[in-house]
């Protein structure tokens, strides 16, 4: 049942706040079971909701405990029940033991307030949720960031909180236009607005999720928030918390909008066009491989957009499958540059030298760091490879000058990480700096397994794809009636 | 009265090095610690020097210019049981007070390896063996390194006489009788022939030179484990005086091509052991060798690599501690073969620094690279006890001609032109936390 879902850990963020972290490893552990048990339960077959679940909660309002998952939540739903359990195991190596029980708890509570987003079937639900993630990122950049977290914390508050300010806005417009009884989605029905308005509402939920994915130029507190964030929350962030933004692009924008968006839709495409190419020559031009990571996520978002942008089935597909990929990819690049970071104590380009010496340097981390690199950059084989190669499939007769720059930043993509891997990992250790303490085996097992993760999809991409492929094909249909 | 009474301080760079060097000590600072890597590091490398003597004289005197040398590493049991001069009970000077014969820890690893016991075949080729590979690279430095020290070293200068050129002709000839197609190369290119013939006389160089290096390392070991060489000094002394007791040991090249020996450089030359070995070697191998063939390419033409091969500075004494992409002799081969044979204390000592086991490679290199300054130290007093005056030397004037000759020693380790001064390990060997 989806309750347990947001209830286990809800739970587990009570329960870790005072027990060791053992609980809090258990509880993730048993969200992501959970989240297998809905994945065994789902029918892959009906594009529809499924797994319903309806209470009623303040219906004055028309607010209602409404939950149900399809192909494009299912995906992220078990992308953040991975990615919770995997930040939790191994946040021993980048946040100390001081207050690591309330680090716990918040990102329990994240998780849970994630995964409420992600099965909620009521736009005011889905709202609440979305806002209520601002508190435990908040908490989580400001206490465990770097030098500069206070900034960091306050310019994510601020910019997320206007996303969801705007994202209200159109809801409440959406809900009281449309002539609706309550937000539940099935409810909703914009398609009876005139085109002016639906373009007025669309306009305001794309700025909203715009800034939380983010897309440039609303992209400005990533950076920021991302790098001075520790890597455990760099990878929440990046891997779960932006995909809210890019899952409400498809759920609201596409899904609820599907005549509007063929109007708006090649300025998206060039608006992804743009974040391609501005995030890879951000990229480029970083000295700090944290920040890099970070620019790298920026450019990585515009596939998605273009996909959604698209809207043909591969690309469509291709944009919820890059969503798993990018979440995938970016945590595995994260907690690499965090091990890198907490061993070497530098993050700087000009500094790091030599880290695949087998002795004194850290040759597995910098290995995986050459396939996390791969991985990014869409090498076959490997996780990013397939979806990358969808949404080009499935944009190039829709936008194909869009398509052909999102190429050439693929191409900028390998650019930076031969950057990143070249000085890092090649090239000679120091003489008088290198004597890094070595990564124990359980420091390596959080990035082991998104290895063998992303290695499998790589090599089998049909999993990804069969999951969201007939919720995509059935938002597809409704776009071309 | 010393020479800091009779001398104002040095202004050398290495002054406290200098003034050491004056007191009669080493470059490398006394301490328990030092002593006993440096101790334990000679004892490791004796082991596996008691197989690469043994086999760089089996290559010059027996496998000589055969052009498939496949089992050149696979050393017969007359080379195990050849007596060394310099241990045993029939040794010209007993240096050692164990046996002749190979090592019983070399016998005991060569039958065993790291894995099991196998045959001698599969061990080389599961690469469970002692790499000759390094002893064969230090030789071609002192190859490639010819002319060193001339004309102190009459022995290179010979190699070019017509009196070598001849009795190599006659060794080839020899040795390639009943060979039509290898007579006929070597009638065709007799140079390209007398060249590895030269190169054979380096392999018995080095052999012979390392035929006493490792008793003395192996008798150095046992007065330390008996409590007889408490510091640097008495080790690195142990070294001066082994030099001096044996300088006249003949070097010289004989071949046995079916049971007959010829003598390409004949012991009558008179080439001895401390100017045509142990010089040149010190020379080649711990100071200049040649850019390592790593992951790096040295840029000749952006001046990295410097256009003089006396400057060349990829030694030992410059190493770096990471092989790769770095300079000088392989040193990774050297540092497995000392890890097999490295005394219980040493190894106790490593495991419990740095990252124990998982690098214990790096800090091998690292004491090996202390023990070589030692080593060069004792040569440096040698010299020094040559060409110029006794330490307590009463005249200021010969105190000063002293000073200049250790300043212009350790100058070597300061020239900036190709960054000496940066790969120089001098500065790092002054501190324990080099490691």
């Amino acid at each position: 049942m989806l309750t347990l879902l947001i209830l286990i850990p809800l739970a587990g963020s009570l329960v870790a706040a005072w027990l060791p972290r053992a609980w809090a490893v258990g509880f993730a552990l048993a969200t992501w079971f959970e989240s297998l048990w809905v994945l065994q339960q789902f029918d892959l077959h009906t594009p529809g909701l499924q797994l319903l679940e309806y209470q009623p909660w303040l219906p004055q309002l028309g607010l209602n405990y409404s939950l149900g998952v399809d192909g494009l939540s299912l995906p992220l739903v078990l992308l953040t029940s991975t990615i919770t359990l995997l930040v939790l195991w191994g946040a021993p190596l980048s946040i100390p033991p001081e207050r690591r029980q309330l680090f716990n708890s918040l990102v329990l509570l994240a998780t849970s307030g994630v995964m409420a987003s992600l099965v909620a079937q009521n736009l005011l639900m889905f709202l609440l949720f979305y806002e209520l993630e601002l508190i435990p990122f908040y908490l989580l950049i400001a206490v465990w960031g770097g030098q500069r977290r206070e900034y960091a914390a306050m310019k994510f508050l601020i910019y997320t909180a206007v996303s969801g300010i705007l994202i209200l806005g159109g809801f409440l417009a959406l809900g009281g236009l449309s002539g609706s009884l309550n937000f539940d989605y099935a409810q909703i029905h914009p398609e009876h607005l005139s085109q002016r308005t639906q373009l007025l509402i669309l306009t305001l939920l794309l700025v909203g999720f715009a800034i939380k994915i983010p897309l440039v130029p609303f992209h400005t507190w990533l950076p920021d928030a991302y790098v001075e964030a520790p890597a455990p929350v760099a990878i929440l962030l990046g891997g779960v918390l932006a995909k809210l933004g890019t899952y409400g692009l498809v759920r609201f924008g596409l899904g609820l909008f599907p005549d509007t968006w063929h109007l708006i839709s090649p300025g998206l495409a060039a608006v992804a066009s743009l974040t391609i190419i501005f995030g890879a020559l951000a990229a480029i031009a970083q000295k700090d491989i944290k920040r890099m990571v970070a620019y790298s996520s920026v450019g990585h978002m515009g596939y998605v957009l273009l996909g959604v942008a698209a809207s043909t089935p591969l690309a469509l597909v291709g944009a919820v499958a890059q969503m798993v990929s990018h979440g995938l990819v970016l945590a595995f690049l994260f907690y690499l540059v965090g091990v890198i970071e907490v061993k070497v104590g530098t993050r700087e380009l000009d500094v790091l030298n030599g880290l695949l010496n087998p002795l004194r340097g850290l040759p597995l981390t910098s290995a995986m760091l050459i396939a996390g690199g791969m991985a990014s950059a869409g090498i076959p084989g490997l996780v990013g490879f397939i979806p990358e190669f969808l949404i080009f499939q499935g944009s190039f007769s829709a936008f194909p000058i869009p398509t052909l720059l999102a190429v050439l930043g693929t191409g900028l993509t390998a650019v930076y990480f031969v950057i990143l891997l070249n000085r890092t990992c090649f090239g000679k250790l120091d003489n008088h700096t290198s004597y890094y303490p070595a990564v124990t085996w359980q420091e390596h097992a959080p990035a082991l397994v998104l290895t063998g993760l992303i290695l499998w999809f790589g090599i089998q991409p049909s999993w990804l794809v069969s999951w969201s492929e007939s919720t995509t094909a059935a938002l597809i249909a409704a776009i071309n009636l | 009265m010393n020479t800091t009474t009779l001398l104002s301080p040095s202004r050398h760079r290495f002054a406290e090095v200098v003034h050491r060097l004056e007191a009669g000590g080493a470059m490398l600072p006394d301490s328990p610690e030092n002593l006993m890597q440096v101790v334990g590091i000679w004892k490791a490398y004796a082991v596996p020097m008691d197989f690469y003597w043994r086999d760089l004289l089996y290559i010059a005197e027996r496998v000589f210019l055969d052009p498939l040398p496949f089992f050149k590493y696979f050393l017969p049991q007359e080379y195990l049981d050849l007596p060394n001069h310099y241990a045993g009970d029939t040794a010209d000077l007993r240096v050692w007070r164990g046996p002749a014969t190979a090592h019983p820890e070399l016998l005991e690893f060569m039958r065993r390896g790291e894995t099991t016991a196998m045959p001698r075949i599969f061990h080389h080729w599961w690469h469970d063996r002692i790499n000759m590979e390094f002893a064969e690279e230090c030789m071609r430095a002192m190859l490639w390194h010819r002319g060193l020290n001339a004309p102190l070293n009459k022995f290179d200068l010979y190699l070019d006489s017509p009196e070598y050129k001849a009795n190599a002709d006659r060794a080839i000839r020899a040795y390639f009788r009943g060979n039509p197609l290898m007579s006929s190369l070597y009638r065709a290119f007799p140079d390209l022939f007398l060249e590895q013939c030269r190169q054979a006389s380096y392999y018995s160089n080095l052999g012979l030179f390392w035929e006493i290096m490792a008793p003395v390392f192996f008798e150095i070991s046992d007065l330390y484990d008996e409590g007889k060489i408490t510091t640097i000094p008495e080790a690195m002394n142990f070294v001066y005086n082994g030099i001096f007791a044996v300088a006249s040991r003949p070097i010289y090249h004989h071949v046995y091509i079916k049971g007959e020996c010829y003598e390409i450089i004949p012991k009558s030359c008179g080439f001895n052991w401390l100017h045509d070995a142990a010089l040149p070697y010190v020379e080649a191998v711990f100071y200049r060798t040649s850019p390592f063939r790593g992951t790096k390419s040295y840029n000749a033409q952006a001046g990295e690599v410097p256009g003089d091969q006396k400057d060349f500075h990829y030694g030992v004494l410059y190493a770096d501690k990471f092989p790769v992409g770095t300079a000088g002799i392989p040193p990774t081969l050297l540092m497995q073969d000392m890890y097999h044979f490295l005394p219980p204390y040493l190894r106790q000592f490593y495991l419990g620094r740095c990252r124990g086991e998982g690098d214990i490679l790096n800090q091998l290199a690292i004491s090996f690279q202390r023990s070589m300054y030692t080593v060069t130290s004792a040569v440096i007093q040698a010299l020094r006890q040559v060409l110029y005056y006794p330490l307590d030397d009463p005249d200021p004037a010969h105190l000063k001609a002293n000073r200049a000759f250790f300043e212009s020693q350790l100058d070597r380790f300061c020239r900036p032109e190709y960054g000496m001064d940066k790969a120089a390990r001098l500065a790092e060997i002054q501190t324990a936390a080099y490691r």
